[in-house]
Order: C-alpha cells, then structure tokens, then sequence
C-alpha cells in the first residue's frame, strides 16, 4: 500500500523530471536556431495576426469590466471612511502594476495557449510535424519562433493597451457612480502612476509572453496518442502557462522592487 | 514481370543490425538490408512489424536503440536535425496519410519544398507544378484545401511533394492503399518512371500485384528481422517459400 503510493509518487516525479529536460531542450534549440537563416518574416507577422490583432476584444472586456469592479468596489468600501477621492490613486496603481498585466495575460494564455497548443497538437498527430521535418525543414524556426515572437511583441502590447481600457472603465465608474469629477479622476492618475510602475508592469508580461508560448508549443509538439492527446494537451498547456504566470508573478514583483525601489 | 537488376550493384543505403524497442515491446531485433542503386526493394510484412518505422529510420526521423543507417556510406544514426537536411533533400518521404498542410493550398504545399530549398523562380515554380499535378491527374486543384480533396486524392498530392525535388531515393509508404485500380496502376506507372530515370526506392506495401509489378527484389520483414530478401522467383523457389504463405495470408 505504502509502496504503491511510494512508486506512484516516484513514477509521477520521474515523469516530471523528463518533462523538464525536454522542455528545457525544446528552450535550448530555439535559442540555437534563433539566429540563423532562413527567417520566416511572414510567418512572423501572420502569427501576430492571429495572436495579436484577434485578442483585442478579449483583452477590452477583461480590462475594462475589471477596471470598473474595482472602481466600484473601493469606491463603496471607502466611502464609509470618506476616503473616496482616494479611489483614482489606489485603483490606477493596482491596474497598471498587477491588475492589467495578470490579467490580460491569464486570459491570452487561454485563448492564445490553447490554441498554439491544439493546432500544434493536431499538427502532431497528422504527421505534419514531421513532413516539416522530413522535407528538410525546422518546425523550431517555422512553427515554434514565430509564435514565441509574435506572442513577445503582441502580449505586452495588449497589456499596455489593457492599462489604458482598465483606466478608462474605472474612470466611467468612478464619474457615474461615485460622483467624482473627470478631471480630478485623471489629473490623480497622472500624478500617481509613474514611468517605472507601467514599465514594470509591462516587462512582466514579456516573461508571461514567454511562458504561454513557449509552454503551450512544448505540450503541441509532444502529444501522445492521438485526438484525445490533443486535448490533454491543450489542457495541460492552459492550466501549465496560468500556473507560471502566477507564481512568476510574485518573484518578478520582488525582483522589481528590489531593482527599482531601492 | 521483374526487370532485369542493374549490374552495377553500388549500394545506397544499408541497414546494418537495427534494433529498436518501443517501451518494452522489442519491434525491430536487428533488421539489415541493403538497397542497390536503381533498384525498386519491396518491404513486405504484416500490419504492426515495424514497416514505416525502417522507412522513418531513413530519415532520421527515428533513432535507433543501436544499429546503423547508411545513406550512401554515411551513418545517419549520429545526426542532428542540421545534418540531417542535406539527406532529406536526397532522400524522400512519401508518407501513409499524405500528411499534407492544411493551413496551405495543394499548390503552397507542393511550392513548399521548392521554396525552402532552390531560388527557382514563381513562374518556373508554377511551370513545375502543373506538371507534376497534370502526371498525377489533379490538374485544376492548385487552389483547393488539402481538407477538400479525397483520401486518395491527398496521398497523391502528398506524392508529389515528397518527389518534386527530383530525390535519388524514394521510400513509398502504402502509396496505392486506399486507391481506386485506374490510380493505383498510375501511381505505379510513375514509380516505374521514376525507376527509369535511375531512383532508387524502397516499396512498403500491402498490395501485391504492386508489389509484384514494380519490386526488384523484395524483403520479408517478420519478427523484428529480415526473413528473406531476393527477387520474386528466389523466394518463390523456396522449399517451404516465405513468401507464398505471406501472400496466401497463411503465417510466416
Ligand atoms: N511512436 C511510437 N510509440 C510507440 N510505439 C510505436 C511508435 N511508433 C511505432 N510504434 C510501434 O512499433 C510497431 C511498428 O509500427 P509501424 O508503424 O512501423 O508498423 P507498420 O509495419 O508500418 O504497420 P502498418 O502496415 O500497419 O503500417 C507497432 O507495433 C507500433 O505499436
Ligand atoms: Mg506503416
């Protein structure tokens, strides 16, 4: 009994632990490919397309619903202390440090994960994977780069774009249902929000950008068994990239502030 | 029936004791063989023995446990995937399914080689690839979705991505299962062509009158090992012949 969970454990650990070096060798052969030639411009951009241009809307209603919460929520809490002017400073900081980045890209590592994960995953299955490779070609610099590209460029701009949505909706709460004064709204903001809090904010997502791609191609390229595989894999690699980007969340936090705020 | 073998027996590629296992079930228990220049080898042996798995070897894109693979007197076991290019650009891959591109029209799928490794032009591109669609009977399919054509339709196509690069070897994965008689003699009219034009292929197949029309020689391969290699009236002169109980579905 003891032994049987003992050897599961251990078999679950190995399993693991082999994840982690393929991972690690998927990671090393991108950087080695990375620089040299052919470079697939227009994949590239195709890429930014699809992981980009088409993640606007999802990126609109998650910043701009969260924004107005929270603006409602510390405007009804701080009221009761006639704290409410104090709604544009607290709301803004929190937007554009944690707010908009983690969450703009939990939600991009749903939509974006899951679908570099099954196209890659169905790539897999129906051998296209390997006719990239059999006839003389990378599938790291055709289907892999690009997409950890185009997610490195496309996921801070939607964020630095999420900054301003998730602003702008708690400015409508804060003028609507709190009474404040538009001008007052954003004059607090400007003289809150400095340059360091939106750089910080943004660079996370560089990290997160790298995390959604760069695990949700290591599970497409690694399905096993088919169509099912397919979505094991797909799962795996929404439920992987959110973990990391929570966890990374908090030691890229404390390694700002020690490199920022000193 | 079996044309006559070239006498010029250079050899260009060799299987020399090929193990390989898949967790604990041992496939291949040293597979060897060679394949002569010119010469069409069909690869017979039941469902699961290990077929496409000798015909992926050939490219690297299966290692070995232990054993070699020579193309042309180099070992491909030791290469990575850089290496390797140089023997996929003489070596082709017809895959059993087409394993075509579906986010790619059949005319971006057959431009693809092309593209990734000759500077040819888009109109000699374009020349080339009416041809090879008109041999194939599927002129007029240039801009249609791999997903819209038929499965036998698709092999075809899949067929002439893996020979528009003229290779000096061809490995032929079932290409006639699932075809229709009137294609299944075109596609073996073609690889005879291509035989002519001096390829060298090696023919996996379960279909024996293609076999039997377009092999040289032909290799039994059954538990793991090579049984019997040799043109058809060898194995056939066999006491007890191998190949007879194969092709009569008794066991070998
Ligand atoms: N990637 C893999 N993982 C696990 N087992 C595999 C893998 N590839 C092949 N095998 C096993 O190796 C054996 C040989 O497979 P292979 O596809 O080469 O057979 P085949 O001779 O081509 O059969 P068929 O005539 O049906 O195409 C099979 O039993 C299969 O289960
Ligand atoms: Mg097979």
């Amino acid at each position: 009994m003891i032994a049987d969970f003992a050897t599961s454990i251990g078999a679950r650990m190995l399993t693991v632990a082999r994840a982690t070096g393929s991972y690690g060798l998927l990671f090393s052969s991108v950087i080695r490919e990375f620089p040299k030639r052919p470079f697939y411009f227009k994949l590239t951009v195709e890429q930014i397309y699809h992981i980009g241009i088409k993640s606007i809307g999802i990126v609109f209603v998650t910043a701009f619903s969260t924004g107005m919460v929270m603006a409602l929520q510390f405007g009804l809490g701080l009221e009761k202390f006639g704290g409410k002017l104090y709604v544009p400073k607290i709301v803004s900081l929190s937007i554009v440090r944690e707010i908009a980045p983690v969450f703009c890209s939990l939600m991009l590592a749903a939509r974006v994960g899951a679908g570099i994960a099954s196209e890659l995953g169905s790539m897999t299955v129906t051998q296209q994977i390997d006719a990239i490779r059999a006839l003389g070609t990378s599938p790291i610099k055709r289907v892999v780069i690009p997409r950890i590209l185009a997610c490195l460029i496309a996921v801070p701009l939607l964020a630095a774009i999420g900054n301003f949505i998730g602003i702008a909706g708690a400015l409508i709460v804060g003028v609507s249902e709190l009474g404040l004064d538009p001008m007052f709204f954003v004059q607090k903001v400007l003289t809150t929000v400095v340059i360091t809090d939106f750089v910080t904010g943004c660079l996370k997502t560089f990290f997160f950008a790298f995390f959604i791609s760069v695990t949700s191609c290591y599970f497409g390229l690694n399905v096993k068994g088919g169509t099912q595989g397919v979505g094991n894999a797909t799962r795996a690699a929404v439920v992987t990239s959110s973990i990391m980007i929570l966890i990374g969340d908090f030691f890229l936090t404390k390694a700002f502030f020690l490199m920022f705020e000193k | 029936m079996t044309a006559p073998m070239t006498n010029n027996s250079e050899i260009v590629a060799e299987f020399k004791d090929f193990r390989k296992s898949f967790g604990s079930k041992e496939v291949h228990k040293g597979v060897s063989f060679q394949l002569k220049k010119g010469e069409c080898l069909g690869l017979l042996g039941g469902s699961g023995q290990g077929k496409s798995v000798i015909l992926r070897s050939l490219i690297g894109l299966e290692k070995p446990d232990s054993g070699q693979v020579l193309i042309e007197g180099q070992d491909i076991v030791p290469m990575n995937e850089e290496q390797l290019i140089e023997i996929r650009k003489k070596v082709a891959y017809v895959f059993q399914n087409g394993a075509l591109f579906d986010s790619m029209s059949v005319y971006e799928n057959l431009a693809y080689p092309l593209r990734a490794h000759t500077n040819m032009q888009e109109d000699e591109i374009r020349q080339r690839i009416r041809e090879l669609l008109a041999e194939f009977g599927l002129s007029g399919n240039e801009q249609v979705s791999p997903a819209a054509l038929s499965g036998g339709m698709q092999k075809r196509v899949g067929l002439a991505r893996s020979i528009i690069m003229q290779p000096k070897i061809v490995l032929y994965d079932e290409p006639t299962a699932g075809l229709d008689p009137y294609n299944t003699i075109r596609i073996q009219e073609m690889i005879l062509r291509l035989k002519a034009k001096g390829v060298s292929a090696i023919f996996v197949t379960h279909d024996m009158p293609s076999a039997f029309a377009v092999c040289d020689r032909i290799a039994l391969l059954f538990e793991g090992r090579i049984q019997a290699v040799g043109t058809r009236e060898q194995l056939e002169q066999q006491p007890d012949s191998k190949l007879t109980r194969f092709v009569r579905g008794l066991e070998v």
